[in-house]
């Protein structure tokens, strides 16, 4: 499988370079989950982040949020280094990660998270315009306003972590696994409401399981594999690549045959 | 490999070190080296059932009173001869277990805890209360065994001292044994260890009863030693939370760890007391912060890792009680 | 007419109780810290009201917001540049800092103030309301009615306003917390400082109605932890419900009892109530499960 290790894309003129990681090494100490990770996003991109379990997706999310620090490397947010910052500096500087299990604030009520999520903000109004854009989002959502989070179904508590994360006005938003545990039907749903969210400027990182579904909604993509890139690309050139198409989704095409 | 030798030597030299003390140690010097002995036994003990098995018995200090008061009553009132005051100690020790284990090691964690000091409270006042039987709040006052102070002396010295080793000896067959493995199971993941087939009921309740066994003994010997016990004293909230805290600065879920523990503590304790008289309470205090912060896992990993020395040490998982 | 009686001391001194208890469950319920501290921080406000009125005569209920205040300065920075170093550990090991600096607070109170019992007897201490055989002493009525009060203006706080809601949160998620921009390092700071404040302030009101010393606080300690058993870890409203419990429990017992199962009765209580109902009477966690 010919590796690519990444090359600066030429910059558009108008676009921003949101994030570049360079050389990132992290993990759980003392073990180190990724190496040497080195990767660059432009403002509004979507990338997917893909690969099997164990790769070392979720490290890199919570690497970039600030919830693990980085054994070394860099991580440059539109033009600042932030791996020494703490988690809740990097929210206010508009980074937001939807992490894996959600982690909603189990006893408190819908609009009492998506409250939570406006932490960082002080403008009251604009706090309640953006309740209620989230609502407009996920209309369920507004339903359930004051219900408890534990008594929502998964893809109920799936939005209210996404619109948890939006209401601190991310400029990048991460999101972990979305559609773990889900039905087909709701993830596309939610997979349409991040398109939307991305139409209005927001810069995402996807990390999915389901390579195709992700790939067909990204901008870009990320292959990780124990830890290390070992694809990137146009996301529609990966879905026709058939290295991935092997690996990941499950067919192939031409005269190779599996003789197991 | 080596670590492991070097470390057996040591502590075998150290066994027989002590053993010999009784022969140029003055008698303060003696008095405390008993005292830490009696801790490290009861250290122990608290490290069989909470260490081995995930149990935090903050009360397992019931049992010092209750082989006190067994050992106290049956000498005083029936005047049975002291070895088989600590036999019959001990069947106290393993009913009362057998009776309210059951119930009460079907709690976790810090209810768990709590239960077991609520026993020893309740167990206390029991104790006071029965004072015709027991001396009640005007406590007990024991014979001594011989007239002679220096052989007493001695006589307790090696009592508490054959009854550390005991411990030791326990602990390192629990260690290396079926039962231990099952035991640590039930720390590590009760739940699973169940389903794998192990009938943790049984295993919680003989590790206490092996636990009480040992602190029963420690109370006996400590209420002939002192020829005096009153239930505040023996069913003691403090002697209690020492050995807790003894048994993790020393290392959980170690075979010498609680043992280093109980030295460390009750030297410092000690040296305190004598040289700082004003201030020893607050000076314990402070060593115990500056260990805590210094080596959180316990006395015998900090050796292990900064020193790189093995001495018995089972290193169980990473999980910590 | 002695059934009511006993239960109305019962009341009264299930008030104090349960507010005592108050800040040992927030800060379980928080940081998972088990605060061995706590019942020499509730001496140190007894203390505390006793030396600003022993020199300025000052009312000793005036004297609450300064032992308030005093404390939570003191919990503030014990937290935030000494329990901070361990507070990612176990339970247990946080279990033995509390214990080490409760050994300092000790000292440092038998140092200041001397082993002496002290007490502080305002002018209205004898006086009470007396309702046929019934009698209310005005200094317990208020003790309670102050207890109660700041119960409430906690419960307010954790749950109207913004920096009781991410404390609330904090509690739930640490990470979740941290992800919508809480500084959870200064959470920890402020909520035990909250929790010594409260200890501080239960001083000064049990400093009216007992004598104190400085090493009386482990019997506080011990009862704050059987009421946040009895009542449910982190909730504010089971810790008033287990000290109410555990105050009308004493109450009666010492009456239908030896007086020496005074103190026992609240663990025997305990004890048998864990057995039946392991999480505790209130049942249902406000805060998150304790993390072992």
């Amino acid at each position: 499988m010919a590796s690519s290790r990444n090359v600066d894309i030429p910059q558009q003129p108008e676009q921003k370079r949101i994030l570049s990681v360079h050389r990132l090494g992290s993990g759980y100490k003392p073990l180190q989950v990724l190496w040497d990770i080195e990767f660059s996003l432009e403002e509004g991109e979507w990338l997917a982040l893909l690969g099997t379990n164990g790769a070392g997706k979720s490290t890199l999310l919570n690497t970039i949020a600030g919830l693990i620090k980085p054994f070394c490397g860099e991580i440059v947010y539109q033009e600042s280094e932030i791996s020494a910052l703490p988690v809740h500096e990097r929210v206010r500087l508009g980074i937001a990660l939807v992490p894996e299990g959600r982690r909603l604030f189990a006893g408190m009520t819908v609009r009492e998270n998506l409250m939570m999520g406006a932490f960082t903000q002080n403008d009251d109004g604009k706090i309640a315009g953006q309740l209620q854009r989230v609502f407009d989002l996920f209309p369920v959502l507004k339903e359930r306003e004051k219900q408890i989070v534990g008594t929502l179904s998964g893809g109920e508590r799936q939005m209210c972590a996404i619109g948890r994360a939006l209401m601190s006005q991310p400029i990048l938003l991460l999101v972990d696994e979305m559609s773990l545990g889900l039905g087909p039907v709701v993830v596309d749903g939610l997979l349409e409401t991040m398109t939307a969210i991305k139409q209005e400027g927001v810069t995402l990182i996807v990390v999915e399981q389901d390579v195709n579904t992700a790939l067909i909604y990204a901008d870009r993509g990320y292959v990780l594999r124990e830890g290390k890139i070992v694809k990137n690309g146009d996301a529609k050139q990966l879905l026709e690549d058939p290295a991935i198409q092997k690996d990941y989704l499950g067919y192939w095409k031409g005269v190779e045959k599996n003789n197991k | 490999m080596r670590e492991k030798v070097v470390g057996l030597v040591v502590c075998v030299a150290a066994g027989i070190f002590l053993a010999c003390c009784p022969f140029f140690l003055n008698l303060y010097w003696l008095r405390n080296l008993t005292n830490i002995f009696m801790f490290a036994i009861l250290t122990q003990a608290v490290n069989i059932i909470a260490g081995y098995t995930g149990y935090p018995a903050f009360g397992n200090v019931v049992f010092f009173g209750l082989g006190a008061y067994s050992t106290g009553v049956l000498m005083v009132k029936f005047h049975i001869p002291f070895a088989i005051t600590i036999l019959i100690g001990i069947t106290v020790c393993l009913f009362f277990t057998l009776f309210f284990g059951i119930p009460v090691l079907r709690l976790k964690g810090h209810y768990f805890a709590i239960a077991t000091l609520g026993l020893n409270e309740a167990t206390r006042a029991i104790v006071d209360n029965l004072s015709d039987l027991t001396g009640g709040g005007m406590g007990l006052s024991l014979p001594l065994p011989t007239g002679d102070v220096g052989a007493n002396n001695r006589f307790f010295y090696f009592m508490m001292y054959g009854t550390m080793m005991l411990s030791i000896t326990v602990t390192y067959l629990i260690s290396k044994s079926r039962f231990g493995y099952g035991c640590r199971s039930i720390r590590s993941d009760e739940e699973g260890a169940e389903s794998m087939g192990i009938d943790t009921t049984r295993y919680k309740t003989m590790a206490w009863m092996i636990s009480a066994a040992l602190t029963g003994i420690a109370g006996s010997i400590y209420a002939y030693w002192m020829s005096y016990i009153e239930p505040s004293a023996v069913f003691d909230m403090t002697i209690a939370i020492k050995s807790f805290v003894m048994f993790l600065l020393g290392g959980a879920g170690t075979v010498i760890g609680p043992i280093l523990g109980a030295f460390f503590i009750e030297l410092i304790s000690t040296f305190a007391w004598s040289y700082l008289l004003n201030y020893h309470i607050g000076a314990l205090g402070l060593i115990i912060i500056l260990v805590v912060i210094y080596m959180p896992r316990g006395f015998i990993y900090f050796l292990q890792e900064r020193l790189s020395l093995r001495m018995f040490a089972n290193s169980i998982n990473e999980k910590r009680i | 007419m002695l059934f009511l009686q006993v239960l109305i001391n019962g009341i009264l001194l299930g008030g104090v109780y349960g507010c005592a208890a108050m800040g040992f469950s927030v800060i379980w319920g928080v940081m998972n810290l088990i605060n061995l501290a706590h019942g020499s921080m509730i001496i140190l406000g007894a203390y505390i009201t006793y030396i600003v009125n022993t020199t300025t005569g000052l009312d000793p209920f005036l004297t609450i917001p300064i032992s308030g205040l005093v404390l939570f300065l003191l919990g503030f920075v014990v937290q935030k540049y000494l329990i901070n170093l361990v507070i990612g550990g176990s339970v247990f090991m946080t279990l033995i800092l509390t214990f080490g600096l409760d050994l300092v607070l000790i000292n440092t109170n038998l140092f200041l103030f001397t082993a002496d019992l002290r007490s502080i007897t305002p002018w209205y201490s004898g006086l009470g309301w007396q309702i046929e055989t019934l009698r209310i002493p005005f200094t317990r009525l208020g003790v309670f009615v102050f207890s109660l009060t700041l119960t409430l203006i906690l419960f307010l706080f954790m749950n109207r306003t913004k920096l009781g809601n991410a404390i609330k949160a904090t509690s739930f998620d640490k990470d979740a917390a941290g992800l919508v921009g809480v500084d959870i390092l200064k959470v920890y700071a402020i909520t035990f400082g909250i929790g010594a404040g409260m200890a501080g302030m239960t001083g000064s009101l049990i400093s009216m109605i007992y004598s104190f010393s400085p090493v009386l606080g482990d019997t506080f300690t011990m009862k704050s932890f059987v009421i946040v058993v009895l009542g449910g870890l982190g909730s504010i409203p089971g810790a008033i419900m287990g000290g109410l419990i555990l105050g009308i429990a004493e109450n009666f017992a010492s009456v239908l009892l030896e007086p020496g199962y005074k103190d026992a009765i609240s663990f025997i209580l305990l004890v048998v109530i864990l057995v039946l109902r392991p999480r505790g009477i209130l049942g249902k966690q406000f805060f998150a499960e304790v993390k072992e």
